[in-house]
């Protein structure tokens, strides 16, 4: 007893009425594509997976010993007008005992003003991001400075190849021209 | 109007949702004639007023020991020889620029 005859939808719009309820199931299923790489990047963070790529073992710094890995397998990150970057973690279980701070540089430390990057964190997982000076050589040493609570230095040098293959690769690439 | 308030509203939410920023020490100095400019700074685009920063010789001595003014820069004339600049703060957070780096902007 309608007072008009409704007209049949048009067929797109017939389309959207049938599946928009479907259309909600895989908004759901979306999200869950990138479930692995959240997973594995907790557990990276976390520690779970080990202190990173690319682990040093054993470096004999003073009387401790630590163990070096960059966070990633990777090239440095451009991080805007500060230049790039590159993550590096430590692990030192001795280290709770007379060091002040850990610090990390790209070439040989002039002073322990200038002794680089710190690192934060607990010792036996500490992190740091460590600039990448663009014209740095392909074969140099990143130094590891611990300060005592002596107020003395204690300090190790790593080849960068050796600790990053992918910054390495990345300054070869990059040849000194910028 | 009201509709179109609606339809933008969680577009102009999520830009205004900034990503968080580093805060990584820049230092950049620029060559005058006998001047040298050096301007500090953080990668969040913040300035570094009263920041220390020094003027170190390749013997450790230092040069010209100052602090940035309320523009975040400081002015001083080229001292002899090798030396570099430190922008000095706090342990971790440096930045040197090497004498050969410092030319003409």
């Amino acid at each position: 007893m309608s007072q008009t005859d409704t007209l049949p939808p048009s067929g797109l719009k017939q389309l959207w009425l049938k599946w928009r309820f479907h259309l909600n199931i895989l908004l759901i299923l979306i999200p869950l594509g990138f479930m692995p790489k959240y997973f594995a990047d907790a557990s990276l963070f976390r520690g779970d997976s080990g202190l990173g790529a690319n682990i040093v073992e054993g470096i004999q710094v003073g009387r401790w010993t630590l163990d070096l890995a960059e966070l990633r397998d990777e090239a440095p990150r451009a991080e805007g007008p500060a230049g790039y970057f590159k993550a590096f973690n430590a692990a030192c279980t001795s280290c709770d005992e007379g060091v002040k701070a850990t610090y990390l540089r790209v070439g040989k430390p002039r002073s322990l003003r200038a002794a680089g990057t710190i690192f934060f964190g607990a010792p036996a997982r500490m992190g740091t991001s460590l600039p990448i000076p663009p014209r740095t050589r392909p074969d140099a040493d990143i130094w590891i400075t611990i300060e005592g609570w002596d107020g003395k230095m204690y300090q190790a040098a790593v080849p960068l190849a050796k600790a990053s293959p992918a910054t390495a690769a990345w300054l070869e690439k990059q040849g000194g021209n910028k | 109007m009201k509709q179109l308030m609606r339809r933008l509203a969680l577009p102009l939410l999520a830009l205004a949702a900034t990503p968080a920023l580093a805060h990584n020490p820049m230092c950049e100095c620029t060559e005058h004639g006998e001047q040298i400019t050096c301007k500090g700074g953080f990668s969040d685009g913040s300035g570094a007023p009263g920041v220390t920063l020094d003027v170190i010789g390749y013997d450790e001595q230092v040069l010209v020991a100052s602090k940035l003014g309320d523009d975040s820069t400081l002015t001083f004339k080229r001292p002899e020889g090798e030396f570099y600049v430190l922008f000095d703060a706090g342990p971790g957070h440096v930045v040197e620029v090497d004498h050969a780096d410092i030319g003409a902007p």
